[in-house]
C-alpha cells in the first residue's frame, strides 16, 4: 500500500498525487487519504457509552459490526453541533496503534474526492489555528480553498489526549 | 519437496490429526483391547506409512513400517497388548510427530533418525517383533484376531479413480495408489484414455487418464478408502458387490461420468469421530456479522409486512430460517470439553510413571459444549492443575495405605455448565505451610488472620510454592499464577476448597462462551442495556417510598435479607430518571447480592457478544456490546466490574465527606 508511506512525514517522497476525501467541520475543509475510507453513510442511531472518554463517546452499528464513533470535533477543540441534513458518517479502516481498526467520524458534510500533490503540503504557521498541532499534517490547496490534512496516526490514537494536554 | 505445496501441507495436517487420534486409540487399547481397536491402530499406521512415502516423508514411512510390523503381530495374536507395548507405541507416536515436524526427508529427519532415542526406539520395536516371532507368547485372548468382524468374505469392489488435471503437479502418484490397492487383493486395472488429447496438444504435466480398478479382497471398504485418503484432488467412486466374481470384465470407460458427489461421499475418514473442517475463527466472526445484519433486515421486513397480510407467512418463514441459521452458526463455535480431557489421559499416564504414584483420572461431563476459544485457552491451565494435584496432592502409595486410602489416587474433573472442578483425594493444602511461606514472602503480616479461603487464594500469587524440593513436574510456583491469569482473561473465577488429609478441590467458574450469552434487556431512559442472565437472581419493583427516601439509605429488604442497590443512572452519569414505576434487578457478583435500579425490564434476549474496541476496553462496567433486533447497539453490563467501580467511587468519596 502506498498509503503506509504517506503516513510518514516525508513530503519529498510523495511526488505521486494522493487522493483525498474532503469533508467539512464547522465550515472548515479537512482532508483524509481515501485509502482509509471504508464507506460514507447517512447518520445512523448511535449508542452512548457511559463513562467513556469524551473523544470516543458512542458506538454505531455499521453493517453488523460495532464501530466506535470518534468525536474529532472534540479532539480539534471545536464546540459540539447537532447533526444537520448534510451530516455524513465517514467509516474509516486504518491501523491504530498497530491494530487494524474500523471507526467512524461524524462530519458536517462530505464534499468530494480530489487529487492533491503532497509536495505542496504547507505547515500550519504558529498561531495559525487552535487545533493541537500533532493532529495536523499540514495545509493543502484545493483550487482556491485550503484543506487541512489530518494526521490520522495521532488523531485516532487512544492515548493521544495526553500529549495534547502536555 | 516443496514445502509450500498444498498437497504436502494437507498431508501434514491430516497426518497430524490422524496421529492425535492414534494417541487416544492407544490409550483406549490399554484399558480395553478388542480386535476392532487393534485393526484401527493398524489401519492408522498403514495410512501414514503409505501416504508418507507418497509425499516425500520416506523417513517417516520407513519408521512407521517397523511400528506397523509390531501391530501386525498383535493383529495376528503373536504379540499381546501390555503396558510395555503401549509405552513403546506412545513413544513411537511421538517420534512420528517429530518426524512429521521435520517437513519431509532432509538433513533434519536424518539427524532425528540418528538420535539415541530414535535408535533405542527402533531397537525396542525390532526386539518386540523379533522376539515375538521366535517365542510366540501365549496369545492373550483379547488380542486373538476374530476372523469375522473386520473381514468380509470375498468381495468385489469397483474403484473408479480420475485425478484432476493438475493432481500430478501436486505430487499425486497414481501408480503408487494402484500398487497399494494391489496389496489389498487381486486387481484388474483398466485405463481410460478417452480424455487424452492429440500428441501435439499434450501437456505432459497434466493428468489425462482415469482408471477403473476391479479389486477382489477380503478387506473392508475402509481399507480401500484409506488408500485414497490423501488423494483428494481426484474423482473417486468405490462401489462394492458381494459376489462370486462375475465372469465378465466390468471395466467401463468413465468418460462423461463426472461423479464429484460420489467422490465426496466415499472419501470419509475411517475414524469414528466424524469428519471435520478447519476454519479460521475470523471467518466465523464474519459470518456472525453478516447474520447480525440479516437479522436486522429481517426485522425491518416483518415491520413492513405487518400491513401486508399476504406477506405474513413468507416473513414468518424467513424469520424461522434466520433464527435457525444463527443458532447453527453459533453452535459451530462450540466444542465438547472432552477434546481437552483427551490430552489429560496422556499427561496422567506419563506423570504416574514419573512420580511413582498410581493415579486414576476420572472425567465427567465431557459432553458439555464450550466455546472453542475458551477451550483453547483452558487446556494449559488445566494441565497445570492436574500436575499440581498429582505432584503435591496425591500422596505416595505407602502414605495412602497408611492413611487407609486406596493405593490408587484419583483426580476428578467435572465440566458442568460453567463449573470445571479438579478434585483429588490427596493430602489437601497445608494451611500452615502456606501461611508461613506467605509471611516469609511478605504477602501476609505475621499478625494477619486471614480466613481459610483467603489463605488458599495466596497459592495463585506469582512464584508461590510451598514445595520443599523442586521436581521436574512442579514446585516452581509458576503454574497456579498462570491458571489465574488465564481464568481472569476469560472473565472467570477460581475457588479453592481443601480439607487436610481428604483432598483439594479447585473450581473454575467460566462463561460457557465468549461469543453468546442470554441477556436481560433493561431500559434506562431511551438507552437499552443487557445484563447477563447468568448473574441475575430476580427482579422486583422499586417501592415509591424507596425512591423518595432522602436519608441516603440505599438498601432493600428482600425476604428478610438486606440487599444494597445502585441506581444505574448515577453509575452511568445520566440525568436522574423521572419515571414513576422503576424496577430493581437483583444480581449476584463476587458472591454478593446487589440491586441495580433501572427504568424498565424489556425482556430476555440471546445476544452475540462483541468485544469493545481499544477505545472502550478500559471503561469499567461493560463486558462488550451487542446488536439488538432493531439494529441498535446495546452495551452488555459486566456486573462484577460495575460493582467494583461503584465501591471504588464510594471509597473515594468517603475521605472527602
Amino acid at each position: 500500500m502506498t498509503t503506509a508511506s504517506s503516513l510518514s512525514p516525508a513530503p519529498n517522497r510523495a511526488a505521486a498525487p494522493e487522493m483525498v476525501l474532503i469533508f467539512r467541520l464547522s465550515g472548515e475543509a479537512f482532508a483524509i487519504s481515501v485509502s482509509w475510507v471504508h464507506e460514507i453513510l447517512d447518520p445512523i442511531p448511535m449508542t452512548t457509552v457511559p463513562n467513556a472518554a469524551a473523544y470516543v463517546p458512542a458506538l454505531v452499528n455499521v453493517r453488523g459490526a460495532i464501530v466506535p464513533l470518534i468525536d474529532i470535533r472534540h479532539r480539534l477543540r471545536m464546540p459540539p453541533v447537532t447533526p444537520g441534513p448534510a451530516s455524513r458518517l465517514v467509516v474509516l479502516e486504518l491501523p491504530v496503534a498497530g491494530v487494524p481498526t474500523r471507526l467512524a467520524i461524524m462530519t458536517d458534510a462530505v464534499e468530494e474526492v480530489t487529487e492533491t500533490n503532497l509536495e505542496a503540503l504547507e505547515l500550519v504557521p504558529d498561531l495559525g489555528a487552535r487545533w493541537p498541532e500533532h493532529y495536523i499534517r499540514g495545509v493543502v490547496r484545493i483550487g482556491d480553498d485550503l484543506a487541512i490534512l489530518l494526521e490520522t496516526e495521532n488523531l485516532f490514537c487512544p492515548d493521544a489526549e495526553r500529549p495534547a494536554l502536555a | 519437496m516443496d514445502e509450500i505445496n498444498p498437497a504436502v501441507s494437507a498431508f501434514v495436517q491430516e497426518a497430524r490429526e490422524i496421529l492425535e487420534g492414534l494417541e487416544a486409540l492407544l490409550l483406549d487399547l490399554e484399558s480395553d483391547s478388542d480386535a476392532e481397536q487393534i485393526d484401527a491402530v493398524f489401519r492408522t499406521l498403514h495410512t501414514v506409512k503409505g501416504s508418507g512415502a507418497m509425499f516425500g516423508f520416506g523417513t517417516l514411512s520407513r519408521f512407521t513400517h517397523h511400528f506397523e510390523d509390531a501391530f501386525d503381530r498383535v493383529r495376528e495374536g503373536r504379540l499381546s497388548v501390555d503396558g510395555r507395548l503401549i509405552d513403546l507405541s506412545l513413544k513411537a507416536r511421538d517420534h512420528m510427530i517429530a518426524l512429521l515436524d521435520c517437513g519431509g526427508d532432509g538433513p533434519g529427519a536424518t539427524a532425528l533418525e540418528a538420535t539415541p532415542g530414535a535408535v533405542a526406539l527402533l531397537a525396542a520395536l525390532a526386539e518386540i517383533t523379533g522376539a515375538a516371532s521366535v517365542a510366540p507368547k501365549g496369545a492373550a485372548p483379547q488380542a486373538t484376531p476374530e476372523p469375522a468382524p473386520s473381514r468380509t468374505a470375498g468381495r468385489r469392489w469397483t474403484i473408479r479413480f480420475r485425478p484432476e488435471p493438475d493432481a500430478l503437479r501436486n505430487g499425486m502418484r497414481p501408480d503408487l495408489l494402484i500398487a497399494e490397492l494391489g496389496g489389498l487383493g487381486s486387481v484388474e486395472v483398466g485405463a481410460d484414455i478417452g480424455a487424452l488429447p492429440a500428441l501435439a496438444d499434450l501437456d505432459p504435466t497434466l493428468s489425462h487418464l482415469g482408471w477403473t480398478v476391479t479389486l477382489d479382497t477380503d478387506q473392508p471398504r475402509s481399507a480401500i478408502e484409506a488408500v485414497f485418503i490423501f488423494a483428494d484432488d481426484a474423482e473417486l467412486e468405490i462401489t462394492g458387490e458381494v459376489t462370486e466374481p462375475a465372469p465378465e470384465n466390468p471395466v467401463r470407460p468413465v468418460v462423461g461420468q463426472a461423479q464429484p458427489a460420489a467422490g465426496e461421499a466415499s472419501r470419509k475418514k475411517p475414524e469414528k469421530t466424524g469428519e471435520s473442517v478447519r476454519v479460521p475463527a475470523g471467518k466465523l466472526d464474519e459470518i456472525m456479522d453478516q447474520l447480525g445484519e440479516l437479522v436486522i433486515a429481517q426485522a425491518r421486513l416483518s415491520q413492513m409486512a405487518s400491513h401486508e397480510p399476504e406477506l405474513e407467512s413468507v416473513v414468518e418463514e424467513v424469520e424461522r430460517l434466520v433464527t435457525g441459521l444463527r443458532d447453527a452458526t453459533l453452535s459451530i463455535r462450540m466444542l465438547p470439553i472432552e477434546v481437552v480431557f483427551g490430552k489429560f489421559r496422556r499427561v496422567v499416564r506419563d506423570l504416574s510413571a514419573e512420580l511413582g504414584k498410581e493415579v486414576t483420572l476420572i472425567t465427567e461431563g465431557g459432553e458439555t459444549e464450550i466455546d472453542k476459544t475458551v477451550i483453547d485457552r483452558l487446556s494449559e491451565p488445566l494441565v497445570h492443575m492436574i500436575r499440581n494435584s498429582m505432584d503435591h496432592g496425591i500422596e505416595s502409595a505407602g502414605v495412602r495405605l497408611a492413611a487407609g486410602k486406596p493405593a490408587r489416587g484419583t483426580v476428578r474433573q467435572e465440566g458442568g455448565e460453567v463449573l470445571i472442578a479438579i478434585e483429588d483425594d490427596g493430602a489437601g493444602l497445608d494451611a500452615e505451610a502456606i501461611r508461613a511461606k506467605a509471611i516469609e514472602r511478605g504477602l501476609l503480616t505475621s499478625e494477619a488472620q486471614p480466613g481459610e479461603s483467603e489463605l488458599y487464594q495466596l497459592i495463585f500469587a506469582p512464584g508461590f510454592s510451598t514445595a520443599k524440593e523442586l521436581s521436574s513436574v512442579s514446585g516452581r510456583g509458576v503454574g497456579m499464577d498462570a491458571v489465574r491469569t488465564t481464568v481472569d482473561a476469560l472473565r472467570g473465577a477460581v475457588e479453592v476448597a481443601s480439607r487436610a488429609g481428604l483432598g483439594t478441590r479447585v473450581t473454575l467458574r467460566l462463561p460457557v462462551t465468549l461469543a453468546i450469552i442470554d441477556g436481560l434487556l433493561v431500559r434506562l431512559g431511551d438507552a437499552v442495556f443487557v445484563i447477563p442472565l447468568a448473574s441475575v437472581e430476580e427482579c422486583v419493583e422499586l417501592d415509591a417510598a424507596e425512591r423518595q427516601r432522602e436519608s441516603g439509605r440505599t438498601m432493600l429488604c428482600i425476604r428478610e435479607h438486606l440487599v444494597p442497590f445502585l441506581d444505574l443512572d448515577v453509575v452511568f452519569g445520566r440525568d436522574p430518571s423521572t419515571e414513576t414505576r422503576r424496577r430493581v434487578v437483583i444480581v449476584k457478583a463476587d458472591g454478593q447480592r446487589l440491586g441495580l435500579v433501572v427504568d424498565d425490564i424489556l425482556g430476555q434476549h440471546q445476544t452475540v457478544i462483541k468485544t469493545l474496541s481499544q477505545y472502550h476496553r478500559d471503561v469499567e462496567g461493560f463486558a462488550g456490546a451487542t446488536i439488538l433486533g432493531d439494529g441498535s447497539v446495546a452495551l452488555i453490563i459486566d456486573v462484577a466490574t460495575l460493582t467494583r467501580r461503584a465501591l471504588a467511587e464510594r471509597a473515594e468519596r468517603k475521605p472527602a465527606a
